[in-house]
């Protein structure tokens, strides 16, 4: 893996406001990355910094091995996908494609109407060439702008939050394309988004912002099993949180878990550096159960009181209250073959396990 | 029967739309159609003698001067178009794209300001400035770049240009402005990103999407200019004198209403004729290139 993209101590002021505080950034060839965040995080404005529609107040942002403090925007080797696709209205599809194309001088008028038309195949609108460019929909706005910029090779491809104006279906199939191209065309992809799911099924590698910061850094299931705050763990999916106390650590931290009692748990189960003292304990809803008539189980159970319901179809999810804890714990189930839908007020046992559980300050 | 008609929607429409119909009518069509009428008559002393004629239009094609100033209008209409939009474009480009967004309504408001007096105040005002003692002479004397005033520019065309180009900025920088903010300001990113120069990007992306408000400037002011004949009086001189002071001087001084109002409607064609090739030929050119 090489690095393409390194960005060193980046800050950035927009007067007194700190946009981007000290960020430090390896992107490698060929990954997908994904910044992800909640709005205003500064993840676009990190984006923007890359492309070079921002300047940064401090700090080093190189790509390919070269400093690009005064490269203009058109002239980085990075092309993007706007948010609103920025499709130019008074421009056929085929032109706004061949846009880019204007200073390859090398290339004769029939290579590139062919390149056009490859570009076009490639995200399934071939034969659309011809037609208005303010005639389209969405999702096909947003293929001619992957297709314009993808024609010019770039060694970065930037994508600003590309999915958020489609609707669900059309924004799962997109997703799926996207993953398809990246494979396909071998570029670095560098993906904005807020939505926790889409970053998970589509990236490499997630750098998870918060208030101009990077709060994590990792692969997605890393991300998810074991974020390294109670920031990033809630951002991403849902997360229960018990308040505990770390007795003793050495190789195994020793812990008392509200409502769980005194465990022991392995060192990698707590990301981040943990001391003596208090602490708090994260458990996933899916990683609980509840305990149906006539199933058994060998795993630990304490017992509890369903405080709310809600029925999603496949999953059921549970509010179930037990001794020791104020909040609920929120338990994903299942709706197997045979399981009822527990009522408000049901008596019931939950099923932990404290390999599921993460250790953060 | 008629009050359910002017309950219903299309009635209520009818009625609406009458009383500007009516007026537009008055004032448009009926003079209209009165000048067109008395283009084909003859004026026989105090008299009209109304039968059908194609005199004035003969006189018209026959006799030079009618030929030379309807030139000399185009002409001048053609450079006040010319100076003005192209001055105007700067200004509404700079109105969109450098002035703070909350201080935009400030800036068109002072824009604005040259149509607080009359024109015709602004017409004199021009001959304060560019006169034989005026400001620019006197100013240029003082200063020791010239020796004797200069005399090219007032009481001629070019004095005529500068004013009516003066009078028509706003008309030109309101349609282009609007064009203007109308640009969806990623288009501009995205041209960038595609590896185009600022330059390069006005050109390909800005110009063609500013086209309509440009068009729009360049009719607003070519069409009125042709018939403007107070500026030409005042600052014309006797070399400066366009068509429309012609027709006035047919209806007014010599009494020939039916030569008046022929050039009136050899005028009118000309302009119709020309605005019309222009937005075709705008029309075919942004076609060929989307």
């Amino acid at each position: 893996m090489t690095a393409l993209i390194t960005l060193t101590g980046v800050n950035k002021y927009y007067a007194d406001y700190h946009a981007l505080r000290e960020i430090n950034l390896t992107i490698n060839a060929g990954e997908f990355f994904s910044l992800l965040g909640p709005s205003g995080c500064g993840k676009t404005t990190l984006l923007r910094t890359i492309a070079g529609f921002e300047s940064v107040s401090d700090g080093v942002v190189m790509i390919g091995g070269k400093d690009m403090a005064d490269v203009p925007a058109n002239l980085r080797p990075t092309n993007m996908v706007f948010q609103s696709y920025a499709i130019f209205p008074h421009l056929t599809v085929a032109e706004n494609v061949a846009f880019g194309l204007r200073k390859s001088k090398d290339l004769d008028k029939p290579t590139k109407a062919k390149m056009v038309e490859e570009a076009l195949t490639m995200v399934g609108l071939a034969g659309y060439g011809k037609r208005a460019a303010h005639a389209l929909s969405g999702g096909q706005r947003q293929r001619v702008a992957l297709a314009r910029a993808l024609i010019l090779k770039p060694k970065v491809l930037l994508l600003d939050e590309p999915l958020s104006a489609l609707d669900k279906k059309m924004r799962e199939q997109m997703q799926v394309e996207l993953i398809r191209l990246q494979r396909q065309v071998g570029i670095t992809f560098i993906l904005v988004t807020h939505d926790q799911e889409e970053a998970l099924v589509m990236s490499d590698r997630i750098a998870v912002m918060f208030e101009g910061e990077i709060g994590q850094l990792a692969d997605p299931e890393t991300l998810y099993r074991r974020p390294n705050s109670r920031r990033v763990a809630s951002f991403i999916g849902k997360m229960n949180f018990l308040d505990a106390e770390v007795n003793a650590v050495s190789e195994e931290i020793d812990v008392t878990v509200q409502g769980l009692g005194p465990l022991k748990i392995s060192a990698e189960q707590a990301p981040e550096e943990v001391s003596v003292g208090p602490a708090v304990a994260g458990i996933r809803p899916e990683t609980l159960g509840i305990l149906f008539e006539g199933e058994t189980t060998n795993r630990k159970l304490v017992d509890g009181v369903v405080d709310e319901v809600v029925y999603y179809g496949d999953m059921t999810y549970y509010d179930v209250r037990i001794d020791g804890v104020a909040q609920p714990l929120n338990i994903a189930m299942k709706n197997l073959i045979g399981r009822p839908v527990l009522d408000v007020g049901a008596k019931t046992r939950v099923i932990w396990d404290e390999r599921s559980l993460v250790l953060l300050k | 029967m008629l009050s359910k008609f002017l309950s219903s929607e299309n009635g209520r429409g009818l009625l609406m739309v009458s009383p500007p119909f009516l007026y537009a009518m008055l004032l448009m069509a009926f003079p209209l159609i009165a000048i067109f009428l008395f283009s084909f008559w003859t004026q026989d002393f105090m008299t009209l003698d109304t039968t059908f004629t194609l005199n004035n239009y003969r006189e018209i094609a026959e006799k030079p001067i009618y030929g030379a100033l309807l030139q000399r209008s185009l002409f001048v209409s053609a450079s006040v178009t010319a100076v003005t939009v192209l001055l105007a474009f700067p200004v509404a480009y700079f109105l969109s794209f450098h002035v703070r967004p909350d201080r935009k309504s400030l800036w068109l408001f002072l824009i604005t300001i040259p149509f607080w007096t009359s024109y015709l105040i602004r017409v004199f005002l021009w001959k304060v400035i560019l006169g034989y003692n005026g400001v620019i002479n006197t100013g240029l004397i003082n200063v020791g770049l010239i020796d004797e005033p200069l005399t090219f520019i007032l009481y001629n065309v070019n004095a005529v240009i500068i004013t009516l180009a003066h009078a028509f900025a706003p008309f030109a920088i309101l349609p282009i402005f609007v064009a203007l903010e109308k640009i969806d300001r990623s288009l501009l990113e995205a041209s960038q990103d595609l590896g185009e120069s600022k330059f390069m990007t006005f050109m390909r992306i800005t110009l063609p999407l500013a086209m309509p408000g440009v068009v729009g400037a360049v009719l607003i002011v070519f069409i009125p200019t042709i018939g403007d004949y107070v500026t030409p009086e005042l600052m014309g001189g006797a070399g400066g004198k366009l068509i429309a002071n012609m027709i006035q001087t047919q209806f007014l001084a010599l009494n020939n209403a039916p030569l008046g109002a022929a050039l009136a409607i050899v005028a009118m064609l000309c302009v119709t004729a020309i605005s019309l090739t222009f937005v075709l030929i705008n029309r075919r050119w942004l076609k060929g290139r989307s």
